[in-house]
């Protein structure tokens, strides 16, 4: 990396990325991406799969070159499609979805990998790489090789091994992607743990919803290559600049009141049974904690929830009414 | 089910009557032999002259062969390992073209090329001495074996070491080389092993390159020598000392390749799928050009020269001429276009064919009984062919079956498909493993009996695997010499052994046109074949495994 790289001039956010593009055998995949993440802030990436999630971090790692645009670290300058400073170089540390864990090394040794890179002694990197396991209670599990472990365990150590990199920037891509849903309860409590004790931030991608709006400062929704909306959860959640961008944080209906040009967009829990909209069953879902309805209504399919087992069946005339909504922009209307 | 059961012993106890009968019994046979007749005069024959000096050549040019051949191979497998490498298909081409060569041919060519009177001396006025020797011997089998170790290095690198692995270590603090020390190589590690291993064995057992290169220096090895012997079967005492050189090259064998099955296998046999990622790293231009220059330079000076030499050779009037268009003639062509070299090279496409369609068979019908125990036995004996060396098949079964068989094409065709055997089975065996069985459940819960399970899921996707198998068999077949040689009598020569004995009568342009030839009939059907396996291949999934040495069951 050239000395004059470095601009001192960049607002000093841990990371900055500016209008990146980034392009697989000549075509685009990323658009003009513009992202920051502050230090000690968690931004989560949520996009659905092939939306450019890993590119943008692998980009970000040192993986991809750019094809335009710029990375920038701390104020320092470490991407742009004419020079880029090599991964190990960054100080970043990153938990890889399918874990990445080496097969000939034990989880000790893998854990005590950056720390020998750093140059510590291998008997102080093995000690403090025993620390960060039994923190996070898989110090049992030391001598084991991957092949020995299960995949909550490989991710643990995965995380382990990130954690003894010591930065002050993580990313996640797509960590729980491969666990079921008890093991990624159990991480994602361990994330949080972590978190609160190292203070770093993080760029998570996730195309789990609640995840994403659950562990984040910030949601990022990416799309096609392009960051859609950028804001904190609720704005995100509440306050969607498109049907497409409410559709990823979760599910989501857009009305056309009678005799309106506007489109609604009404989340399930905004709109409750009983009322004077007039309406009929179309379809009826037990989900356990509650019961979802779709409803044929004058304004088009409206998905309504509600608690307890379900009270009413297919077919059945219902009323509603509406609690909240929020208008969508001409031309975002039902995609 | 009963059905089943029924037609699997039926194909278990037919498969192990052939195993028997082509590899047991000849070994058992020499045993035997050496035992009855030769234990008297044991004394004799480990101190006949010569015996001392043949057992530590071939051992030193083994260990030669396998330090240089390994680090080659491995090197250019993480050199074309990027599919950044500029014309990395042409260099994977490149590197795999000495196995399309015969490996006599690819010593000839040698000596046509670097040699006295050969094409640098023609052109530059510079020559190898030692072409002709053990040194050129040595760099021959590097070349041959080169491609072998490629293949095993660059299978076990894309299925062990997957580029997220490498990433991880890179953001972990690591630096390129650094990656490559204690990620990589340490990844490749059971299949460099096994490369070695496999290359030791094969090099024991290599005979045409040291017959051609190695005998008119007076450079002996056990193989050479049990040529030789063969060759005065007057001599009770020689044909006493080629059955105990054979066992022993057997004995050698089996000590270096099951201490390395039982170290390797467990560890060669957690393949698992390759997660192919095409997508441009940054960085390394520079390295990765430097990689491109760095291989064209080795392909030219191993095959480049060689086989332009051998051409040059073929088409010139005259050694000692220089080859330019004005000394140009097709009178070497000509004067090998004999009926009696026609029925050879139809002979030896008669016998390849019929070796390669048989080994289909068989090597499927052991693939396909391996996940039963009985099976899984006469799998690790069929395997471990591959390593048995030629010389000591051809002697086990010309003392077994010679009296009925001697000097016919049947007995050539039962050395091939004994010797062969483990080559069929391989492909196959991997492809099945890389079935899920669920595909086969599904034929039968969708109401197909065993056999039309099998034909209507189970074939198809094995077809590109068949046909590889059945390539390899054909090539292998149509190029091999060391058997032949042996076992070959009047009216049953192939194309192999008149080139061979073309050779050893020093007729230098007759025997380059037969090499080119020889070399054509192999180069077409290998092309032929590659691009019905693409295309056959890229209507399936793309899959890795680590091959297995020879025994790992």
């Amino acid at each position: 990396m050239p000395a004059d790289a470095v601009n001192s001039a960049e607002p000093v956010d841990t990371l900055a990325v500016r209008g990146l593009s980034v392009a697989y055998n000549g075509v685009d995949v990323l658009f003009d991406v513009e992202l920051s993440v502050a230090a000690g802030e968690v931004v989560a990436l949520l996009g659905p799969s092939g939306s450019g999630k890993s590119t943008l971090l692998h980009t970000i790692a040192g993986f991809r070159l750019p094809r335009t645009g710029q990375v920038w670290l701390h104020g320092r300058l470490v991407a742009s499609p004419t020079a880029a400073e090599p991964p190990e170089r960054r100080q970043l540390a990153m938990v890889f979805q399918n874990y990445a864990l080496w097969p000939h090394l034990s989880a000790l040794d893998t854990v005590a990998y950056p720390g020998r890179r750093r140059g510590e002694s291998r008997t102080r990197a093995r000690a403090n790489a025993m620390d960060i396991l039994e923190r996070l209670h898989v110090g049992h599990l030391a001598g084991r090789r991957p092949a020995d472990l299960s995949g909550g365990e490989q991710q643990r150590v995965g995380l382990a091994r990130a954690l003894a990199r010591q930065s002050s920037l993580y990313l996640f891509d797509e960590p729980t992607a491969h666990l079921d849903t008890h093991v990624r309860g159990v991480f994602l409590e361990e994330l949080a743990t972590r978190r609160r004790e190292t203070g770093a931030a993080a760029l998570y991608t996730t195309h789990d919803a609640e995840e994403a709006l659950g562990l984040a400062d910030r949601v990022a929704l990416l799309t096609a290559g392009r960051i859609v909306q950028l804001g904190t959860p609720e704005q995100v959640y509440n306050e969607p600049v498109s049907a497409a961008a409410a559709r990823l944080t979760g599910p989501t209906s857009v009305l056309v009141p009678p005799g309106s040009v506007s489109s609604l967009l009404v989340r399930p829990d905004w709109a409750t049974l009983g009322g004077d909209q007039p309406a009929r069953v179309h379809q009826v879902w037990f989900r356990g904690t509650h019961s979802d309805y779709l409803l044929d209504t004058l304004g088009g399919r409206l998905l309504v929830r509600a608690s307890g087992t379900p009270v009413h069946r297919s077919g059945e005339q219902v009323s509603w009414s509406l609690l909240r909504s929020w208008p969508l922009l001409r031309g975002s209307a039902p995609q | 089910m009963a059905y089943g059961r029924r037609l699997r012993q039926v194909v278990l106890s037919g498969v192990v009557a052939v195993a028997v009968l082509l590899v047991l019994l000849p070994i058992l046979v020499m045993v035997r032999t050496v035992w009855k007749e030769g234990s008297g005069q044991l004394g004799n024959i480990l101190t006949s002259p010569g015996l001392g000096v043949a057992v530590g050549n071939t051992l030193v040019l083994a260990v030669v062969v396998t330090a240089l051949a390994v680090p080659i191979g491995a090197l250019l497998a993480l050199a074309l390992r990027s599919p950044e490498v500029p014309g990395r298909r042409f260099w994977q081409f490149g590197v795999l073209l000495p196995v399309l060569v015969p490996d006599f041919v690819l010593g000839y060519s040698w000596v046509r090329a670097y040699g006295r009177a050969g094409f640098t001396d023609d052109l530059f006025g510079r020559y190898w001495q030692g072409v002709q020797g053990p040194a050129g011997v040595a760099a021959v089998v590097v070349v041959n074996a080169v491609p072998l170790c490629f293949l095993i290095t660059a299978v076990g690198l894309a299925a062990r070491a997957e580029p997220a692995v490498e990433r991880a270590a890179r953001i972990s603090g690591a630096d390129p080389l650094t990656v490559l020390r204690t990620i990589t190589l340490p990844l490749m590690r059971p299949a460099i092993l096994t490369a070695a291993a496999l290359i030791f064995v094969l090099t024991l057992g290599t005979f045409a390159i040291p017959q051609v290169m190695g005998t008119p220096a007076g450079f002996t090895t056990i193989t050479t020598r049990i040529y030789s012997n063969l060759a005065r079967s007057s001599d009770p005492l020689s044909f006493i000392e080629a059955i105990t050189l054979a066992l022993l090259l057997v004995v050698i064998a089996v000590l270096v390749v099951t201490p390395a099955d039982l170290l390797l296998g467990p560890r060669l046999r957690t393949t698992r799928v390759a997660i192919s990622d095409s997508s441009a790293e940054t960085g390394g231009r520079a390295a990765r050009r430097w990689a491109a220059g760095g291989i064209g330079a080795y392909l030219l000076v191993a095959a480049g020269v060689p086989l332009l030499a051998l051409v040059a050779t073929a088409v010139t009037k005259a050694v000692g001429v220089p080859p330019s268009p004005a000394n140009w003639t097709l009178e070497n062509f000509r004067l090998v276009a004999t009926a009696r070299n026609g029925e050879a090279l139809v002979r030896s496409l008669l016998l390849a064919v019929s070796a390669a369609s048989v080994l289909v068979l068989l090597g499927g019908a052991v693939a396909s009984l391996e996940r039963s125990r009985g099976g899984r036995r006469v799998a690790t004996l069929v395997t471990l062919t591959v390593v048995l060396p030629g010389s000591t098949l051809a002697v086990g079964l010309l003392i077994t079956y010679g009296r009925w068989l001697g000097g016919t094409a049947a007995i050539i065709l039962l050395a091939y498909v004994a010797k062969l055997w483990g080559i069929a089975h391989r492909p196959i065996s991997g492809a099945i493993d890389r079935l899920p069985p669920e595909e086969q459940h599904a034929a039968r819960v969708s109401g197909a009996a065993v056999l039309t399970a099998v034909r209507t899921v189970v074939l198809r996707p094995l077809a590109p695997a068949l046909v590889a198998a059945w390539g390899v068999c054909f090539l292998t077949a149509l190029h091999e010499v060391t058997m032949s040689s042996l076992l070959y009598g009047p009216g049953s020569e192939t194309l192999a052994v008149v080139v061979l004995n073309s050779e050893e009568l020093g007729a230098v342009g007759g025997t380059a046109a037969l090499s080119v030839l020889l070399t054509l009939v192999l180069l077409v059907p290998a092309l032929g074949l590659w691009f019905t396996s693409r295309a056959l291949s890229s209507r399936r999934r793309p899959l890795a495994t680590v091959p297995e040495l020879p025994g790992a069951r």
